[in-house]
């Protein structure tokens, strides 16, 4: 698994909102069920001091993170705000900040991964549904039903697509290690060539499926730069030019991140590439 | 959100960049008052958003004795299929030289990238594809209030200092306005040496419309407005399968499995996180609104979506279409019998469900 696993202490910033309390949670269900460490504090501005199911909430992540010796954020903070408030998780010295978040402006994303980035944190989203390493940690919203502990890694841009996947996957036998959403958006924090390389170094993983979308081309430089076995789908064959297909970053523009162009580019690379999300199985089996 | 030519001239001209003269007209009858604060040799330019607007006839050339005709001509004529319903008229500049300037997000380095060419004009693109130094560009660290001064030399190379004064202030602009592109194409240096933005591109970050103090996004379709303020993404296609789906992966793979299996999509709808039965009977209806759909996928996949509140919505919408279903989540069983006593298909699989529903649109 990349990213952390069953000892990783996480905060949720956003902790009080409808959407940050019905995910605490559930991360902390899953926390018990494996026996990890779970949700250990809140943050949410103006709120400090009271509870959710028991969890401690507190109005700045300096203090949450101090206090419970947490190093992972989980971000639930709407998305006027949520910008800032990568930036203060940086700062206060969280290693992993998992952005759950959309519809923040591309301006402030551009501003907060750049400054993350600049104190050692690395940024998963935002436009998310998070990660989730099987048996070992959930940061975010993903139902862990469908997941099955393996050794094959998943990297998405989407959330349901992503359980689709995961579904057909845990279906046919095959498990997976961590699988990561890395978000809708156009800009986002760790890309495809970030996890890749995450997954390079786990000893766990030995093939990765790669969930990609219409828009920009960091599908094509996270196939190019891996040497681990890769299995490819690209949604939005059939979607048309310069028109947002739901994702803000999914988006045909001036002719380039067009479907047919991405598959060709990443079939060149000797990567298959499924042709619809129920013959991602047989393609991975015929790497394992 | 884009903007038209004229509104992007408004917002660069404010923030110090130079525009040529003009004036916006709404009918030919406008020419004659127009031509006194634009001088006798003018461009008009029809304000409609189409890329290659030159090359369809939406730029044409006029002077003090034919200018009403050509105004005439313009507005009675279609842009690649578009009404013209407002002319920028406009000086004509003596032009010494043109260059290309845009500024865009990089995805991949995560920043503003600023693209600069010597060689501006129509034909920006072929000229990039032909010699791909001609553009040159540079990324500039979302952190700075500022464009470095060396990325700037870098960029112009020879080009005269006052076109450094317009990058910087472009660059502003940029951030300021939450812009996603800002393009002055060509940017004109006139033979009596002065500066000026002869068009202007300006698309807004459909995330930061409400902070920009814009209400309505006027590049959708009323039904797209309305679909947005009910908390969905939709898009409108032209075939006959109407298609419901929760999250924009799952749904944009739906529209492709009706590809692959020789259907027709009549739209794109995520009806987002937590579809209640609320959401679901409002976006069954809105689907069902478009005269040429004859059956709706509904394609729900998620660990707390409730199916039998997905199924009461279906019922409740009450529209007199086949509906097919694949629902995956909680209390399936309940959902499957509530549905099924009123006659409707629920399918395990995305495969099976988008066959069926293809076969049914035939």
């Amino acid at each position: 698994m990349i990213y952390g696993g069953k000892d990783a202490r996480m905060i949720v910033q956003g902790a009080t909102g409808k959407q940050g309390m019905f995910h605490l949670n559930l991360m902390n269900d899953y926390a018990r069920q494996v026996g990890g460490s779970g949700v250990v504090a809140g943050v949410t501005p103006g709120k400090g001091g009271r509870e959710v199911s028991g969890v401690p909430v507190y109005d700045t992540v300096k203090e949450a993170v101090e206090e419970h010796d947490a190093r992972v954020s989980v971000l639930f903070v709407p998305s006027f705000a949520a910008g800032d408030s990568i930036m203060e998780a940086a700062h206060a010295g969280c290693e992993l900040v998992v952005a759950i978040t959309e519809h923040i402006p591309v301006h402030d994303v551009m501003k907060a991964t750049g400054y993350a980035s600049l104190k050692g944190c690395q940024v998963v989203g935002p436009n998310s549904p998070g990660l989730l390493s099987p048996g070992e940690v959930k940061m975010g919203i993903m139902p862990a039903h469908l997941s099955l502990r393996g050794n094959v890694g998943v990297i998405s841009r989407s959330g349901t697509l992503t359980y689709e996947v995961m579904d057909e996957l845990t279906k046919a036998g095959i498990g997976q290690s961590t699988i990561v959403g890395i978000g809708g958006d156009p800009v986002v924090g760790q890309t495809f060539v970030d996890v890749l390389r995450e997954f390079e170094s786990d000893p766990l993983t030995k093939a990765v499926v790669v969930i990609g979308e219409v828009g920009g081309n960091l599908e094509e430089e996270g196939v190019i730069s891996t040497d681990l076995p890769v299995v490819a789908y690209i949604a939005g064959s059939s979607a048309p030019p310069e028109k947002r297909m739901g994702h803000a970053g999914a988006i045909i523009e001036g002719g380039e991140g067009d479907a047919k162009s991405k598959i060709m580019r990443i079939k060149k690379t000797g990567v298959p590439v499924a042709s619809r999300p129920s013959e991602i199985p047989s393609l991975v089996r015929d790497l394992l | 959100m884009k903007l038209l030519e004229y509104e992007a001239k408004e917002v660069f001209g404010n923030a110090g960049i130079p525009t040529p003269k003009s004036r916006l007209i709404s009918s030919p009858e406008d020419v004659t008052e127009a031509l006194r604060d634009t001088g006798t040799d003018v461009v008009l330019k029809a304000q409609v958003d189409v890329g290659g607007r030159g090359k369809a006839g939406g730029i044409l050339k006029a002077d003090a004795g034919d200018a009403v005709n050509v105004a005439k001509a313009l507005f009675s004529s279609e842009i690649k299929g578009l009404p013209v319903k407002l002319v920028l008229l406009e000086e004509r500049l003596s032009i010494e030289k043109e260059y290309y300037l845009s500024i865009a997000i990089d995805r991949s380095a995560k920043c503003p990238v600023i693209l600069f060419a010597e060689a501006g004009g129509v034909d920006i693109e072929s000229a990039a594809a032909g010699d791909p130094g001609a553009v040159r560009r540079e990324c500039v660290s979302p952190l700075l209030p500022e464009i470095p001064r060396f990325q700037l030399r870098d960029l112009t190379g020879s080009a005269p200092v006052g076109v450094k004064a317009i990058i910087n202030t472009l660059y502003r602009v940029f951030g300021e306005k939450d812009a996603l592109l800002a393009e002055i194409n060509p940017l004109v240096v006139t033979t009596g040496g002065e500066i000026y933005a002869a068009d202007a591109k300006l698309i807004i970050d459909d995330n930061a419309l409400g902070r920009q103090g814009i209400t309505v996004n006027r590049d959708l379709t009323p039904r797209e407005q309305k679909a947005g303020e009910l908390g969905f993404s939709y898009v409108e296609l032209e075939g006959s399968i109407g298609v419901i789906g929760n999250g924009a992966g799952l749904t944009m793979s739906t529209l492709d499995l009706i590809e692959y299996y020789g259907g027709k999509a009549a739209n794109f709808l995520d009806v987002g996180g937590g579809a209640d039965r609320d959401r679901v009977r409002e976006a069954v209806r809105l689907v069902a609104g478009m005269p040429e759909v004859r059956v709706i996928v509904v394609n729900l996949l998620g660990g707390i979506t409730r199916c039998d509140e997905v199924a009461r919505g279906i019922l409740e919408a009450g529209v007199p279409h086949t509906v097919i279903l694949r629902l995956a989540g909680t209390n399936e069983e309940e959902g499957r019998a509530i549905l099924a006593q009123k006659g409707y298909r629920m399918l395990d699989s995305m495969d099976a469900v988008i066959r069926a529903a293809v076969e049914e649109s035939k």
